[in-house]
């Protein structure tokens, strides 16, 4: 049985006077242990069906199976690594990464047992009492995987976690997130539009059409690691990731969307950054979504 | 509202000038009174009111007055930043109370808190309730709509966040959305803190039972202008203090944590 199975996920968002379908029935299964890399073109939904995966948010029609059975509602078997991070300010690196913990009623010195080692893992140690502004967005991201892995969910979901990073930083922690993988043999379903990205983590990389999307194909990706973003053959695998991209971004014709493959074309591992504008560059309907989003989490 | 909550040059001091403004001040003072247009009685001189706020310091009058007036403005402004955080987060977070009872709100909150004195005494009669009563109602919504913008502003990640992890209920508030909206909630505590001060002397003044308002009301009985301004300069330099020591020390803190300062 999979870990983790998408039926037929449908999802609307409402766009003035129109209804946009974003997601057209997906289907994925994610096995205990794999390191699913959704790609796919700006604004294709890929991270409203991460946060549909997460329980943050509900489709209109289709379900996610968790072993087996129907999950609708958010919990700690499935944590969100969010783009920005979204560290709580007014408190400590240490309190941040004990977050959960404290909720679910672990005793304090407990906490601090178990935060101590993955705070370690991190390197995060000598910044365990400062506050989240005082760090730089790379740390940040540790501090948010720090307090993901914290929980010993049965799956780690990231959404773009590396979007906001400058090149050097993501490829540090491309490596250090293969290394956390090997380790602690999570599931993790990775969202992210950096076809580079997606060639170095995943041991699957599932392409998204453009709207309304489905999974329009399933790649594995059996190279050996540690991989880094340059290594030839690597190269030639994202490229043929590039291949399925291609015509679904000339289908959505966005601006964000048009200049993640055209960078990437040129140096995969350089031209990932270039695609790192991220949904910000698109048009309306991807605004419109993100404002869905927000909107749907206030609740 | 403090006179250093002004904006002022970081690198010059103005300290020089705000002395000789108040020695100034004190001086022309000092020259109308002594200068015989009004009668004492009428315009006291600074030194009349000084030995009156010294003589009040002395047999414990103005102390007793300042510990009552502080004492039952404790109680009621505890009970409206209590009452006030929960209106504030239920209305942020239920539209249907928003709509309804938030509506309410906005109007109860147009009431200067004195208004309320008559209902306190018919309700309480003069008693310590009756002020609290009245203080606590002056200052309730302040906190509340700080409270409500304050949690409608919380980034939806954070709430997110919490929830993936497992906060739910009494935990997503007491973890979540107080902390995330104490920036916004402590401008309502200052604010809460403003109404009920006021609060407090008017009606200490009209339901004339003890506290610095009813030693405005005795000086102005007894035709006693040098205690009025006495009274009044400790109402003022209260004011001051709590302003500049509590909220200013309260909002520093909570800003430099957030990396907003």
């Amino acid at each position: 049985m999979a870990k983790l199975e998408a039926r037929g996920i449908t999802k609307y968002f409402e766009h003035e006077s129109h209804r946009l379908q974003a997601l057209g029935g997906v289907n994925l299964k994610v096995e205990s242990g794999d390191f699913v890399c959704l790609v796919g073109p700006s604004g294709c939904g890929k991270s409203t069906f991460l946060r549909i995966v997460a329980g943050l948010e509900k489709p209109d029609g289709g379900q996610i199976l968790f072993d087996g059975r129907p999950v609708t509602e958010t919990g700690p078997t499935r944590i969100m690594v969010f783009q920005e991070g979204a560290l709580f300010p007014w408190l400590t690196v240490r309190d941040n990464v004990e977050f959960g913990l404290k909720v679910s009623g672990i005793p304090r010195e407990k906490r601090a047992e178990i935060s101590e080692r993955y705070l370690d893992m991190m390197q995060l140690t000598k910044f365990a009492g400062s506050y989240t502004h005082q760090l730089s967005t790379g740390m940040k991201q540790r501090v948010a995987i720090a307090r993901a892995l914290v929980m010993d969910p049965d799956v780690l979901l990231m959404d773009e976690p590396f979007a906001a990073l400058d090149a050097q930083t993501r490829d540090l922690l491309l490596v250090e997130t293969q290394l956390i993988w090997a380790r602690t043999k999570k599931t993790i379903m990775f969202v992210t539009h950096n076809v580079a990205e997606a060639a170095v983590l995943g041991t699957k990389v599932a392409v998204f059409s453009n709207r309304p999307s489905v999974v329009k194909r399933e790649i594995p990706n059996d190279f050996p690691r540690p991989r880094v973003p340059d290594d030839k053959e690597l190269i030639d695998f994202q490229h043929e990731i590039l291949q399925e991209l291609r015509p679904e971004v000339r289908k959505g014709g966005g601006a964000g969307a048009a200049a993640a493959p055209a960078a990437a074309e040129e140096a995969p591992g350089e031209g990932a950054s270039g695609a790192n504008k991220d949904d910000t560059d698109a048009e309306g309907t991807v605004a419109v979504e993100e404002e869905k989003r927000r909107e749907g989490g206030t609740r | 509202m403090s006179p250093s909550a002004l904006p002022s040059s970081k690198k010059r001091s103005y300290a020089p000038h705000k002395i000789a403004f108040y020695i100034g001040l004190v001086a022309v003072w000092q020259l109308v009174a002594m200068a015989g247009v009004w009668p004492s009685n009428i315009f006291p001189s600074p030194y009349e009111v000084g030995e009156d706020l010294a003589y009040g310091a002395l047999d414990g009058s103005l102390l007793h007055g300042f510990a009552t007036s502080m004492w039952r403005l404790a109680v009621g402004l505890s009970i409206s930043i209590a009452g006030g955080i929960a209106l504030g987060i239920v209305m942020a977070r239920r539209e249907s109370f928003n709509q309804t009872v938030g509506s309410l709100v906005l109007g109860l909150q147009s009431i200067p808190s004195i208004a309320w004195v008559p209902l306190g005494i018919l309700w309480f009669g003069l008693t310590d309730a009756g002020i609290i009563f009245v203080i606590a109602i002056g200052a309730v919504f302040a906190v509340t709509i700080n409270t409500y913008t304050g949690v409608k502003n919380i980034q939806p990640h954070y709430i997110e966040a919490a929830r993936n992890m497992g906060a739910t209920g009494g935990r997503l508030i007491t973890d979540v959305l107080i902390p995330a909206a104490f920036p916004y909630m402590i401008s309502g505590f200052k604010q809460g803190w403003a109404f009920a001060w006021r609060g407090v002397i008017g009606a200490e003044l009209l339901f004339s039972y003890l506290g610095l308002g009813y030693m405005l009301y005795v000086g102005r009985s007894l035709n006693d202008i040098s205690q009025i301004i006495a009274v009044m300069l400790v109402i003022m330099a209260t004011g001051l203090a709590v302003d500049a020591v509590l909220f200013k020390k309260l909002e520093l803190k909570v800003m430099s944590r957030w990396g907003l300062r």
